[in-house]
């Protein structure tokens, strides 16, 4: 007891930024999510769980729902395999591998918005880059191109080839630096064993970067459940909700129905499912652990 | 180690500090007048690039004539409009004066003064009548008619003599000359039709109101009747048989009516400041505006205002908000602003300051027939949204019937 008192100081600091930036805008979103509030944002008293059965009972909850177990399962296992596969490259020497390191890091320093609106404008009909090189080619007849973003399962695909480019980089470079850990006796004495290139990874490499990867697809997992921006501008103009996830259809609650006590409780749902799905995954595959 | 650890305390408290303070603004009333002088604060739309310079020349003025009031201008995008006002009267921080589009929803909690009461007798009077009759919650107004648009058919005159198709007057001329023009191929459409997120409630009423539909009055919204289902059909038609640019159901105005302007449309409905866009980004364009085709050919337009709002908040900054008005609504402050976005005047002595401008004209033509969305009804938000959200699915497998039907339910929920 007395050593907490003495230490109030040194955390008191923190706790509190946690409580005012972290805390607070949690609870306020539970409390939002039981009031019944106008368009105009005035609060007209509470409601209960009225909220919650608004939100799951609309007709594409589910959809969405599995839309969004898509999205981030796709987007972590490419982004995953291709990190992987990156990362093996860069760990070797080659002449200009330090300006190769660099370029791996552009996406990851470049906003998603801007990103994502560079591949939006290539893909829109008429004037597209992506659309006027697939015209020229011959594989699309139309001479305006195709609306990629204007059809809900190309939009989305195309949602998600945007994700994993800008994942890339953090993960790669995660899994890179666990590679430099990985002691290089382990790989010279399954060589002189007589194991070729691909059984020393997979047997000998991959086990050794368990650490690494396990963090790197945490995190990916929250982020890639997050994401708004680039579903946002590649689907933002489909009508109908063939192409939402969870995130999208609370931003749509908000901004074009301004219903922020929905928008509040479906927040509240997404909150507990990555909670959920997080808890999950530290007790399977117990990323925190040394190996 | 010790000096670090110490350093590393004083950051966070600063953090603490700064953030803790930041919290409390949350339900504070925030930019409080200092000293005897009164602040408004004015939270606005950007319509154009030059949206916030033209405010600024205003507020300078208006300022200068009146040195014990200050105003304070907040710029957003259109996007963000709405969920910045929700926010900020969610929190206590309602602007004193803000520019936006439906207004009957805050009518509704109360929010506003009357039009009356921040207004001289001569600048109420100098409101259009009809303008002013659809700024009413009830009988009295609660939003002041600032901007008004019109809608009016541009055609490609290049387009459609190469195709030898006919300005339309009717739906099935519209359509035939479309037909015509998209045939020409080479990736032109005969009729450019965005039903995608941006506005598809505008073009919705283009058609729907021009089959004799209507989406309602203040006490009811009504989408889903026979009338509207008529329009939505035809639309249906119109793009099952090739007549529009493709993906219909997801095309954004803006972008499309850039094709428009590049020449690869025969004929799209726009509005007063495309006429400066076409002036400005391809003036060698070859184009000529219509009235919009309706299905029996009478003359009809989408008519829209936007208005400004007085938020009653303390409920003492009436005077200084009054003067603010009468300041912008004089003939010389504000028929310059309208001039400069391109819109048309809601003003008796706008309109008659502006009755010889040449661009304009096609459009204060058609002014008498136009229609108003029905946005004194506060739930005009809910079925705007709707329409945006649901309207494409017409280009689809769903059956227009299906699409109005669920158009209504989202409103009725709403």
């Amino acid at each position: 007891m007395k050593d907490l008192l003495k230490a109030v100081p040194w955390i008191g600091p923190a706790v509190a930024l946690i409580a005012t930036v972290v805390l607070f805008p949690v609870g306020l979103m539970f409390w939002n999510s039981t009031r019944d509030i106008s368009q105009s944002g005035v609060d007209d008293g509470g409601v209960g769980l009225a909220n919650f059965a608004t939100v799951v009972g609309f007709q594409y909850f589910w959809p969405i729902l599995g839309r969004t177990v898509v999205w981030v399962v796709v987007v972590v296992a490419c982004t995953l395999i291709g990190s992987l596969a990156l990362a093996a490259l860069l760990n070797k020497a080659f002449p200009g591998r330090r300006l190769v390191r660099m370029a791996v890091i552009v996406p990851w320093a470049s906003s998603v918005v801007m990103t994502t609106l560079v591949v939006h404008y290539g893909l829109e009909p008429y004037f597209g880059i992506i659309n006027s090189f697939l015209v020229d080619v011959g594989l699309i007849d139309t001479p305006e191109g195709y609306g990629w973003t204007r059809h809900p399962g190309t939009a989305f695909a195309w949602a998600m080839v945007v994700a994993v480019f800008v994942s890339l980089p953090f993960t790669t470079y995660t899994i890179l630096a666990g590679l430099q850990t990985v002691p290089g006796e382990t790989v010279e004495a399954a060589r002189i064993d007589g194991a070729g290139g691909v059984r020393t990874y997979f047997s000998v490499v991959l086990p050794q970067l368990r650490g690494a990867v396990s963090v790197a697809v945490l995190i990916n997992i929250i982020n890639v459940f997050n994401s708004l921006p680039i579903l946002k501008v590649m689907t933002g103009s489909i009508p109908g909700y063939d192409a939402d996830t969870v995130m999208t259809m609370i931003f749509k609650y908000m901004q074009n129905q301004r219903q922020i006590d929905l928008a509040s409780a479906l927040s509240v749902i997404a909150f507990l499912v990555v909670i959920g799905i997080v808890a999950i995954y530290v007790r399977v595959v117990r990323p925190l652990e040394e190996v | 180690m010790a000096q670090y650890k110490r350093s590393g305390g004083i950051i966070a408290i600063t953090l603490a500090a700064t953030t803790g303070l930041t919290a409390c603004g949350f339900g504070g009333s925030g930019g409080e007048a200092s000293g005897d002088g009164t602040t408004l604060d004015l939270l606005v739309p950007s319509y154009s690039d030059a949206t916030q310079g033209l405010w600024e020349d205003v507020i300078a003025g208006f300022e200068e004539a009146n040195p014990d009031v200050k105003v304070n201008l907040q710029v957003e995008s259109w996007d963000n409009l709405e969920s910045v006002i929700a926010t900020k009267i969610q929190g206590g921080d309602a602007p004193d004066i803000y520019n936006g589009g439906p207004f009957a929803g805050f009518a509704d909690d109360e929010l506003l003064y009357p039009v009356e009461d921040v207004t001289s007798d001569e600048t109420y009077a100098d409101f259009q009548p009809t303008f002013l009759g659809n700024a009413q919650v009830g009988d009295t107004a609660y939003g002041l008619p600032w901007i008004a648009s019109a809608r009016a058919l541009f055609v490609n005159d290049a387009l459609l003599e190469e195709a030898g198709a006919e300005v339309p007057a009717t739906w099935d001329e519209l359509l035939e000359s479309a037909k015509q023009v998209s045939e020409l191929g080479g990736g032109v459409a005969g009729y450019g039709m965005p039903l995608g997120s941006e506005e598809a409630q505008a073009e919705a009423a283009v058609w729907l109101w021009g089959g004799g539909g209507s989406f309602g009055d203040a006490e009811a919204i009504t989408v889903d009747t026979p009338e509207n289902l008529e329009g939505a059909e035809y639309i249906k038609k119109v793009i099952d048989e090739g007549a529009t640019q493709a993906d219909a159901g997801a095309t954004d105005r803006s972008p499309l009516f850039d094709i428009f302007v590049q020449g690869k449309i025969g004929m799209q409905v726009g509005l007063p400041p495309s006429v400066g866009q076409i002036e400005s980004d391809n003036p060698d364009l070859e184009y000529s505006i219509h009235p919009i085709p309706t299905k029996d050919g009478s003359p009809f337009t989408l008519g829209v205002a936007d208005h400004l709002m007085a938020f009653q908040n303390d409920g003492d900054k009436q005077e200084a908000i009054t003067s603010f008005f009468d300041y912008l609504y004089s003939a010389d402050v504000y028929v310059p602003w309208v001039q400069a976005e391109g819109f048309l005047p809601t003003t008796v002595s706008g309109s008659e300051a502006l009755a010889d401008e040449e661009a304009l004209a096609p459009f204060l033509e058609v002014l008498p027939d136009a229609q108003f969305y029905p946005s004194t009804n506060p739930d005009w938000a809910a079925a705007d949204s709707a329409f945006k959200a649901l309207f494409g699915q017409l280009d689809s497998d769903k059956s227009a019937k299906d699409v109005l039907a669920e158009i209504q339910e989202q409103v009725d929920a709403g």
